[in-house]
């Protein structure tokens, strides 16, 4: 199950931790699950409101949509929420559902919950803060047959870690002689065509892993950032409908939450469901690409 | 660890409003390290790995993974790196060319958080090693709380308990079920989520914390109690069994609180409680990988000892991790 938000109003900047709770929520509610059943609950937000660094966000996201079943069930059962935050840039999504897919194949947990979601730390304090203020949150389930995830796969390209850079950078005002930390993000021109040089390769080198082809991918959901990533991969690829891309809002960027936004869409359209085999493609800086082939 | 000294006297004395001379007393802190030019997060976390690797028997290229736990990500000073994440490029600098990388964060349990991941990617199968690393350049939070606490009330107090430290650790497969990490198991109690909380400051370099000392001290205790009797059941272990308890250095009054709390209830108490503050503070995340290194250096451990590792980090995340000491103790000489 998935869920998204943006905030409610058009021009508002938003607040990760908010919004993110918010796509929580709702996931809970459209899955029927109460929130004391997740055994793991992971943000994988970057762009934190206010850039808090503790506690753990999840914590935070956890108190909001009250999962609090060490507290409603039994205080002396061992198996209640663990929260965390994991940090890996457009990755974390596919990351944090690996940790989870993990967890349920082990029968660790019944229910596990991957939160994304990211805003403008201090409104006003970026550089070329490109990233729309989003959340999504993803709900995950052992299933009874084949069906699910199968394969996940990471490849690296640490040669390219110079080319995308985020970083706050105090810096103090002349006029009045005070500072303030700004986040800069600093991205080379070349970055989104080597990010679709290693997403191809690394798709290449999937396919060869789980003996597929690219005839048999019904369905290649990949990450919506950086901006310009998603078309030129598609076009490299040759795969149009079957290759899911969402409508940018200006210049802006869905970033972490991307992957879900895109779910999401063939979530609602029925398209995930009447797809056999399913491409999950998560790219961020580093360059890291993450890939999970999903059976249905 | 940086080779900077700050005493707890030195701290106090900057503080305008001398209002709480027993700091030292309570806390068993007489000083810290913290950084100094040239040193920050990453560099603390990069010598810590590549000390790490020094004691074990891989070698940088040989690391399936590389987990950095860091809450404070300084690369250059006091600037917050958002990405790459630290993972890669800790990666980067000591040649783990096939590892592969993420960052978490989860305030001070960061590092056992990585070894409980760690462990499942293990017993999955995925991979056969990780090393779990993080750097804390956290003193700078002192500086913030030295211009505002006024009174001993002050919920930056807990502030200047904290010094700076680099820590790794890798953990592997073995075949032996009998010997290595037991159980680990961790949980979030979200309703004290508010009682410790750390951001980055918006018009001035590092950060600030804000802690509920006595509230969140009551809880993580309260709390704990059947966390430690729930780890102690699944590794069919008695407290007294325990030869080695590390709890999350705080202050040495809350440890000694806490042990006394658990001589209360479980009617026991384990062989030996570690107490690590006095030269180093708290360092964060690193606090528990420290108290071991330091013991290992100190020959403290035997071979076979019950370790529990016990974390308290704002969260309020409360975790157990329950290890047999291997042959590790002696890869480890002496102190220097």
């Amino acid at each position: 199950m998935v869920a998204v938000t943006r905030p409610r109003l058009r021009f508002s900047r938003g607040n990760s931790i908010k919004l993110s709770a918010r796509a929580a929520h709702q996931c809970l509610i459209n899955s029927g699950v109460k929130p004391w059943d997740l055994g793991l609950l992971i943000n994988t937000g970057i762009y934190r409101h206010r850039n808090i660094g503790e506690p753990a966000i999840a914590a935070l996201i956890q108190e909001i949509i009250s999962a609090k079943r060490a507290n409603k069930v039994n205080s002396h059962n061992y198996n209640n929420t663990f929260s965390f935050d994991l940090n890996n840039g457009g990755c974390g999504i596919m990351t944090g559902i690996e940790i989870i897919h993990g967890s349920l194949n082990n029968s660790e947990i019944s229910y596990g919950m991957v939160v994304a979601g990211d805003s403008e730390p201090f409104p006003g304090l970026s550089k070329n803060f490109n990233i729309n203020s989003a959340a999504a949150a993803l709900i995950l389930s052992k299933s009874n047959d084949s069906r699910g995830f199968c394969l996940f796969r990471t490849y690296s390209f640490p040669e390219y870690s110079g080319e995308f850079i985020s970083r706050t950078v105090y810096s103090i005002k002349r006029r009045n002689n005070r500072g303030k930390n700004i986040l800069n993000i600093r991205q080379q021109e070349s970055y989104p065509d080597f990010c679709v040089d290693c997403a191809a390769k690394s798709l290449s080198d999937f396919l060869n892993e789980s003996g597929k082809t690219l005839n048999e991918i019904d369905l290649i959901i990949p990450s919506q950032s950086p901006p310009g990533f998603t078309k030129r991969l598609k076009t490299r690829l040759d795969m149009y409908d079957n290759f899911i891309e969402i409508s940018q809002t200006g210049n802006k960027v869905f970033y972490t939450a991307g992957l879900a936004f895109a779910i999401k869409k063939v979530w609602d359209d029925d398209r995930f469901r009447n797809s056999k085999n399913i491409i999950f493609l998560t790219i961020g800086s580093g360059i890291n690409v993450s890939l999970a082939l999903y059976r249905n | 660890m940086p080779v900077k000294r700050l005493t707890t006297s030195e701290l106090l004395n900057k503080i305008k409003t001398p209002c709480i001379n027993k700091f030292g007393l309570l806390t068993g802190i007489r000083e810290r390290k913290v950084c100094s030019s040239g040193e920050d997060s990453f560099s603390l976390a990069v010598d810590a790995a590549k000390d790490c690797l020094s004691f074990s028997r891989y070698r940088a290229d040989e690391l399936d993974m590389i987990i950095n736990c860091s809450i404070t990500k300084y690369k250059d000073g006091l600037s917050h790196l958002y990405e790459p994440a630290f993972s890669t490029l800790i990666k980067k600098a000591i040649g783990a060319g096939k590892a592969i990388t993420f960052d978490i964060s989860n305030a001070c349990a960061g590092m056992l958080t990585g070894v409980y991941l760690a462990e499942k990617y293990i017993r999955q199968g995925i991979i056969k090693n990780c090393m779990i690393v993080s750097g804390e350049y956290i003193s700078n939070i002192c500086d913030h709380a030295m211009k505002n606490i006024k009174t001993s009330l002050s919920s930056e107090l807990s502030s200047l308990t904290l010094g700076d430290c680099g820590a790794a650790v890798i953990i592997e497969r073995i075949n032996d079920e009998n010997n290595g990490l037991i159980v680990s198991g961790f949980t979030t109690f979200s309703r004290y989520s508010n009682l410790c909380t750390g951001r980055q400051n918006r018009n001035s370099p590092g950060g600030r914390m804000k802690t509920n000392a006595k509230q969140i001290h009551d809880a993580a205790i309260y709390e704990s109690v059947s966390i430690v009797k729930n780890a102690l059941k699944k590794s069919n272990l008695s407290f007294k069994e325990i030869a080695w308890l590390i709890p999350h250095q705080t202050s040495r009054s809350s440890i000694i609180s806490g042990a006394n709390h658990y001589l209360g209830y479980f009617g026991e108490k384990p062989g030996q409680i570690a107490i690590t503050l006095k030269e180093t503070g708290n360092t964060a995340s690193t606090t528990h990988f420290l108290a071991l290194y330091r013991y290992l250096n100190e020959r403290r451990f035997s071979e076979n000892d019950n370790i529990m590792l016990l974390c308290f980090a704002s969260g309020l995340i409360i975790g157990a991790v329950i290890f047999k000491m291997n042959k590790m103790v002696y890869r480890y000489g002496n102190i220097n």
